[in-house]
Order: C-alpha cells, then sequence, then structure tokens
C-alpha cells in the first residue's frame, strides 16, 4: 500500500450515506419502547368503539373519527418529540456518533439522516394507527349495514342507498387528507426537537421546551388575531411577529378538526399546509445544521 | 514525503460555562507522525490525548494551530476519507449484526454497495469474528465489540488507524491478537495513532511515542532512544557453564569503572506466562 499517494475522491454530499444512516435511525427508532405508545393507541380505539355503540350511527361514526384523528396526531406528537428528544444525546452518551462522523460524512449528512430516520419511523407509526382506524370503521360500518339491512329488508333499493351514503359519509377520501396533515405536523416537531437537542444540555430540557413550543403554536395564531383585533401597540405587534417566526404555528394543522366534523377540505388548503408544513422542517433543519455543524463533541 | 499526521503549535481552551475560567486541554502541540509509523501518545488521564485525538478527527476544531492529515486541513470532510477510528470502549447498535455493523459503516466509508457484503465477511475473517458475523451484537462480549470496532475502522482500507485504548476490557489472548493485528497493519503500510495506557504494549508495537502531561508534549522521539539506557550494556546467554560466568564476571572486574550489577536468569513476560498456562500460547 502506498501511503504517499493522494487521497482517493470524496463526495461533497452523498444521498447513500444519508440512506444509510436515516435506515440505521428508523431501525433503532423502532426497537424502542417508546413505540410502544401505538399499543396505548390500540387500545384507546378498541375501548372507544365499544363504548360508543349506545350512539346513533352518525354519532358513533362522527365520535370514532373525532377520537381517533385526535389520538392520532397526540400520539404521533408523542413519539415525534420522545423518540427525537433522546436521539443526539444517546448517540453522544454511547461515542456512537464519534464513529459516525469519523468517517467522511458531513454533519449535514448527520442531521439529514436522523431526520429522515425520524419522519420514517412517524410515516410507520402513523400508518399502523390510520390502519387500526380504518379497520375498526370498517368493522363498525358492516355493524351498522347490517342493522339497516335487518330494518329495511323488504326495500332491497332503500337499503342500497343508505348503505351507499353511509359507505361514502364514513370512508370519505378527507381521511387520508387528515393523516398527510398528522405526519406534516408530527414532522414539523421533529424537526424542532432535533434543532433544540443540538444546543439542550439534557433530554429532559428539551422535551420542556418542545412541549412548550407545542402550546404555544396552538394559541399564537388566536393571540395574533387577538392582538391585532385591539389595534395593539407597534411593541405588542413586534412581539406577535417574533412568537411567529420562533414557534410553529401549529393551529395550522388544526385541519384534521374540520375533517374529523365532515367538512369538506379544499386540495388547495391541503396543499397550502403541507407546504407550510415543509418549510417549517426546512427552516428548524437548517437551524438544527448551522449549530450542530459548531458544535464541540 | 507528506506527513500522514503534521500537528503544528496546537492549542485548545475550553471555556468553563457560567465561570470566567479557561481549561487549557493542549497547549502549543507540534508532533509528525510518518507514514507507515505506529505512535504511540502517552499522558496521564486528563493529559490532552483525547482532545489531540478529536482534533485529528476534525470532531473538536483547535483554538490555535493546524492538524493535517496527508496533507488535508483535519477540519475538512475530506482528511477523514482514508481514517479509520476506534474509539475507546466502543458501543455500537445492539440490535445490528457484526455484517450488518460492518457494512453500515462501509456505506458512510464509501465503500460501493455490491462489496459491502464480501468486505464486511473479509474483516470479520480477520479480526476472527466470522463464526459471530449473523449474531446481534447485544450478544457479543466486550472483547468481542472492540474486535467489531477494528473491523469497522478497517471498512475502507484506510492509510491511518486511529486507535483509542484498542485492548481495553480485552483478555490477555485478545488483547494479544489485537496486538498482533496492529503489526500486520504496519507491515502493510498503514499509519497507526495510538493512545494507550499499557505502556508495555505501547512498548512492544510503537516505532515512535510523545507524552503528553498537563496538555505539553513533554517528551517525543523513538521509543528505542528513548528508554536506552545507554550507559549499560545486556548479554543474555544461553547454556553457559558456571566456569565462563566466573571469567566474564573476573574480567569485568579488571576493568577500572565497570562493574556486574546484576546476574539473573531472564524472565518470561507476566502475558507469556499467562498465555502458556491458559493454552493459549502461540507458536512463534
Amino acid at each position: 500500500m502506498s501511503t504517499a499517494a493522494p487521497l482517493p475522491a470524496h463526495r461533497l454530499f452523498s444521498p447513500a450515506r444519508v440512506g444509510a444512516i436515516a435506515r440505521n435511525t428508523l431501525t433503532e427508532l423502532t426497537r424502542q419502547k417508546v413505540f410502544y405508545l401505538l399499543l396505548l393507541f390500540g387500545l384507546l380505539l378498541i375501548g372507544s368503539s365499544v363504548l360508543l355503540v349506545r350512539f346513533s350511527f352518525q354519532d358513533q361514526f362522527q365520535m370514532l373519527k373525532d377520537i381517533s384523528l385526535g389520538a392520532m396526531s397526540i400520539f404521533g406528537s408523542l413519539l415525534a418529540i420522545l423518540a427525537t428528544a433522546a436521539m443526539l444525546p444517546r448517540d453522544i452518551e454511547e461515542r456512537t456518533l464519534y464513529t459516525i462522523l469519523a468517517k467522511p460524512v458531513p454533519r449535514v449528512e448527520y442531521v439529514l439522516g436522523k431526520f429522515l430516520g425520524i419522519a420514517g419511523m412517524l410515516a410507520c407509526a402513523l400508518f399502523l394507527m390510520g390502519l387500526l382506524f380504518l379497520l375498526i370503521l370498517f368493522v363498525r360500518e358492516r355493524g351498522v349495514e347490517a342493522e339497516m339491512a335487518a330494518s329495511l329488508s323488504g326495500d332491497a333499493a332503500a337499503l342500497a342507498a343508505q348503505i351507499e351514503t353511509l359507505r361514502a359519509q364514513v370512508f370519505h377520501p378527507n381521511l387520508l387528507a387528515a393523516g398527510l396533515t398528522i405526519f406534516a405536523k408530527t414532522c414539523v416537531l421533529a424537526a424542532l426537537t432535533l434543532f433544540v437537542s443540538t444546543f439542550a444540555t439534557s433530554q429532559i430540557f428539551t422535551v420542556f421546551i418542545v412541549t412548550t413550543a407545542y402550546f404555544i403554536g396552538h394559541f399564537q395564531a388566536t393571540a395574533r388575531e387577538y392582538w391585532q383585533a385591539m389595534g395593539g401597540a407597534a411593541w405588542s405587534k413586534a412581539f406577535a411577529g417574533f412568537v411567529a417566526i420562533l414557534f410553529p404555528d401549529l393551529q395550522i394543522f388544526n385541519l384534521v378538526d374540520e375533517i374529523a366534523v365532515g367538512v369538506a377540505v379544499p386540495l388547495a388548503l391541503l396543499g397550502k399546509t403541507l407546504v407550510l408544513g415543509g418549510f417549517y422542517v426546512l427552516i428548524y433543519l437548517l437551524a438544527a445544521q448551522l449549530v450542530f455543524a459548531q458544535k464541540e463533541l | 514525503m507528506t506527513p500522514a499526521i503534521s500537528i503544528r503549535h496546537l492549542s485548545k481552551v475550553f471555556p468553563v460555562p457560567f465561570r470566567r475560567e479557561r481549561v487549557v486541554a493542549v497547549e502549543d502541540l507540534s508532533l509528525e507522525v510518518a507514514p507507515g509509523q505506529v505512535y504511540g501518545l502517552l499522558g496521564p488521564n486528563g493529559s490532552g490525548k483525547s482532545t489531540t485525538m478529536k482534533m485529528v478527527l476534525g470532531l473538536v476544531p483547535p483554538t490555535r494551530g493546524q492538524v493535517e492529515v496527508f496533507g488535508v486541513d483535519a477540519d475538512r470532510v475530506e482528511s477523514r476519507v482514508a481514517v479509520g477510528f476506534l474509539p475507546e470502549n466502543p458501543y455500537f447498535q445492539k440490535f445490528l449484526t457484526g455484517t450488518e455493523t460492518v457494512a453500515f459503516f462501509g456505506r458512510l466509508a464509501g465503500v460501493p454497495k455490491r462489496d459491502l457484503r464480501d468486505r464486511a465477511r473479509e474483516l470479520l475473517r480477520l479480526v476472527g469474528l466470522e463464526e459471530a458475523a449473523d449474531r446481534r451484537l447485544s450478544g457479543y462480549s466486550k472483547g468481542m465489540l472492540q474486535r467489531i470496532g477494528l473491523a469497522q475502522a478497517l471498512v475502507q482500507e484506510p492509510r491511518l488507524l486511529v486507535l483509542d485504548e484498542p485492548t481495553a476490557g480485552v483478555d490477555p489472548a485478545g488483547s494479544r491478537d489485537i496486538k498482533d493485528l496492529i503489526l500486520k497493519f504496519k507491515d502493510r503500510g498503514i499509519t497507526v495513532l495510538l493512545c494507550s495506557h499499557l505502556l508495555a504494549q505501547v512498548q512492544e508495537i510503537c516505532d515512535r511515542i510523545g507524552i503528553l502531561h498537563r496538555g505539553r508534549l513533554v517528551c517525543e522521539g523513538p521509543l528505542a532512544e528513548l528508554i536506552e539506557k545507554r550507559a549499560q550494556t545486556e548479554l543474555v546467554l544461553e547454556n553457559a557453564p558456571a566456569g565462563l560466568l566466573a571469567e566474564i564476571e573476573a574480567a569485568v572486574g579488571r576493568h577500572e569503572g565497570a562493574r556486574l550489577l546484576h546476574r539473573r536468569h531472564p524472565q518470561a513476560s507476566l502475558e507469556e506466562f499467562f498465555l502458556t498456562v491458559t493454552g493459549d500460547e502461540k507458536k512463534p
């Protein structure tokens, strides 16, 4: 081996390296105990579907969608925050970060790979939750169909019409839009958590900061509207602007609530929400990279 | 020839949070490691060894001075293209198998996907983990983890190996295997920067050493020269009869200034003795 030869060529950015880190992160995350939150989700859903039987079928489906989408949003957010907050401190503590960065891996690829791994885990988790939700919805819907068939046994045409209406109401394509919106929201929270963990001194601190941001993010738009309606002073407007930049406006993802109550969501509005979510993710990842690039390990 | 590692006037100062104090971890360190050399960086705990190593790997930026790896600034990612690193007590993801672990690091180091499996198998054979290749790391012993660490460090056929306490927690037989491997790397022209507390081991394998104390390089040079006792001479005789030994002693006594300090049978090292007793002694 000649030691005087020039160094081999190095690619400044390699999707293969990012992919390797993302796959590794995804595998690691799916084996963590935090993933057991999915079991809680399942229990909540099955429990509520049993309790809702006493209501009229319209109310049943309405409440089931409300509970399921709300739970998907909350459990997805919890997963995003808890799993991401633990990731970087663990890699530093266990020194796996050194082994990775001692290879020719730029830090931006590490940040990106980690985020994509988390996003993959969130997609898997939400997909599983969504699947369970649809399964329970399907079982309940078949139950209601059977009840309809029993009550309208003589009138086949009326029965067919009612079943068609029922199916259209229950399995509306907007449910997919709700899933995408929840995924976008959890990705924003994961990117924010990743950013905070690059400078946080402990995991608890990261969780505390992001949880605070979560609540501020849910109320900041209302506060901003209130301040604007009050015609407040320049300082209050400036403060509202500062908060809007610093914390994600999570109210944009409240689209899910509207979908749950059956409001049709236009494609343009869904697109705008997803683009805004993507914009937040980009901003937080850039901020994470800026801090992480300077971090002394 | 471009040095494998070139360190010039390197200093690292860490600020203490919420205080005006600063901790000087490394101060005005200059040294060079020639290609193909096994260089031992020694020093007590807190002497600045790890910080120096991290600066060589580009994990920590220097406060002052410069580090170059094969002529490339250590701050640049390209400097690590031909560098393999084994951290002290390496920890890898326990859910991966030996092959998967090496393949993962191979992917990061730019080994083509089609070659990954073969490369991983070859390295696992080299470090003696062939039979455990498909076992999860959760079932590996400390010594096996150290070997897998060595395998991942070698995955891109590095020209420089940075080893931090490579035999920490490894039993004497495993420790000897690792030592033999390092000597094998040296034969293949790989430069090795070794940080270790095991001075006997360093003495056996290093060509050159540097001793750090409180962040400063207090001694540096070829190992043989540094530890040589120039005023003394060692003769080791085999099957010498008592008469011959008496003649030698008498001859020594006739020369003014010369004196026999001690006469004894040479001793095996404790490591050699242990390996003989446990049956792991290797045939030369």
